[in-house]
């Protein structure tokens, strides 16, 4: 799995950073630049992939006063809690999706298309 | 070096939905208020190895991620390894090995199993539970017939991993429909014979595409689409319909009661920009306005039949949050070196290249 390498500024300041990320690429590069953008203590964030035949992405990342990889962690959190939610929303939806149906076909079963209709508005 | 970049900072911002309130604080990581905004998911149409939903606000960066992670990083089951013990068949082995490579195999088991590469239980060799199942195979044509030899051919070590079998979904029509009779692997006459033991490991998409579950994985923009009622008035009921005709999708229809013009399908609508051309050249620029709205998503999943459509969408949650835990742990790691120096570099068996923080 992925590992993570980062390297300082040259004034030795580490609200600006950049994260050398192994063995990732756009899949996680792209979401984590997103995630970031909405934090408001970002000042900049942007991520590259120096050569396309080596695994690799660099995130480079810059911050208003906080730990830039304080911020990267928090990130990483967020991104965590967001896709929680979004299992939890998905699992939910097929869930009910799945009664709906299953009540549908009941009601053909019994009673024919008459019923069908009430079924669907419910 | 380039860069991607993204000037806006932070969008609206958003109530925690309900069933996460009571976590407000432990959701809120990057700030007092919460910027995060927390999709909602509906779906349309579900069956075993197709779906179709809505995923609604939220990035383009995330509905990628995870439609990338679907295709090819959602692991599933395939022979790897075929050892032949006799093949008189037209093809060759090798030949033989990639086609029985490319055979869906049904892998609910896949997420739980270990990739032979990091199993410690064996040598990769086939003997062990944790990372590979067996499968044989011994056909002999005694008769004057072409044998087909296809996927039923193959037994297996373990009922739950077998060949995808679409013999009984519901649109085959009869038995000897093409779908009922499995994955053809070869044509034997007779006095031919292929006699096999294969093995099937878990893998990922973006080691070979034989281990992607996905047979399509698609999300498009859902299109706003806003017809300007006062212009469109000033055409003729002809020019109306040649407009209409000139889409290459069905989406305008002119209501025959009314002789309006009316949305029937926006998602039909591919982004061709051919009705907006034709506008301009009917002298009416304007006559529609289309937007993409870049926070909704239709996603379209479909399945080889080796895991579940809505299955695949669920590890590909899980495996993101895999990968984000991967990063975060890494980052742990090169704490305590920073703490325990060279020590706690050894003590790990020296982790590659996790340590130097390099300061320039």
């Amino acid at each position: 799995m992925a590992s993570t390498k980062e390297y300082g500024s040259e004034t030795d300041d580490e609200t600006a950073s950049t994260f050398s990320l192994t063995e990732e690429d756009h899949t996680l590069g792209n979401a984590l630049r997103y995630i970031l953008n909405k934090d408001p203590r970002v000042a900049f964030v942007g991520y590259s992939i120096p050569h396309p035949s080596e695994e690799r992405v660099n995130l480079r990342l810059q911050t208003t006063g906080p730990l830039a990889r304080d911020v990267l962690k928090d990130a990483l959190q967020d991104m965590m809690a967001l896709n929680d939610h979004v299992r939890v929303k998905f699992e939910k939806a097929v869930e009910d999706y799945k009664a709906v149906e299953g009540m549908r076909e009941m009601s053909v079963g019994v009673s024919g298309s008459g019923r069908l209709f009430l079924v669907i508005i419910v | 070096m380039l860069f991607v970049m993204d000037a806006t900072i932070s969008g609206p911002h958003f109530a925690i939905p309900l069933h996460l309130a009571p976590f407000k604080q432990l959701l809120c990581f990057s700030g007092e208020q919460n910027f995060i905004r927390f999709p909602t998911v509906r779906i349309r149409e579900l069956k075993d190895d197709y779906i179709k939903f809505e995923l609604r606000d939220t990035d383009t960066s995330i509905a990628n991620a995870l439609r990338r992670i679907m295709i090819a990083e959602v692991p599933t089951l395939a022979i790897d390894l075929v050892e032949m013990e006799s093949n008189s068949s037209v093809l060759n082995d090798e030949f033989i090995a990639h086609r029985l490579g490319l055979i869906p195999l049904k892998s609910e088991r896949a997420m739980e199993m270990r990739l032979s590469r990091d199993c410690d239980a064996c040598d990769g060799d086939g003997s062990c539970e944790y990372c590979s199942i067996e499968f044989n195979l011994n056909v002999k044509c005694n008769s004057d017939q072409t044998l087909d030899v296809t996927s039923h051919d193959l037994v297996s070590s373990d009922p739950s991993v077998v060949p995808v079998d679409n013999s009984f979904a519901q649109d085959i029509s009869g038995f000897d429909a093409p779908e009922a009779r499995g994955v053809l692997i070869v044509k034997l006459r007779r006095g031919q014979e292929l006699k096999l033991r294969a093995i099937a490991r878990k893998g990922i998409g973006k080691d070979h595409a034989k281990w992607s579950p996905a047979a399509t994985v698609a999300f498009q923009f859902e299109p706003e689409i806003h017809i300007n009622e006062a212009l469109m008035e000033t055409l003729t009921l002809e020019e109306k319909k040649e407009w209409v005709d000139s889409c290459p999708t069905k989406v305008f229809e002119v209501d025959p009661q009314t002789q309006q013009v009316v949305v029937v399908d926006a998602e039909a609508y591919t982004y061709d920009e051919e009705i907006l051309k034709k506008a301009d050249a009917m002298g009416k620029p304007g006559l529609v306005e289309i937007i993409s709205r870049e926070d909704s998503f239709i996603f379209t999943v479909e399945s080889t039949g080796a895991i579940q459509a809505s299955q695949m969408f669920i590890n590909a949650i899980d495996i993101l949050k895999t990968k984000l835990d991967a990063v975060r742990l890494s980052f742990d790691t090169e704490e305590a070196d920073d703490q325990f120096g060279e020590l706690g570099h050894h003590m790990r068996g020296g982790g590659i290249d996790l340590v130097s923080r390099v300061i320039q």
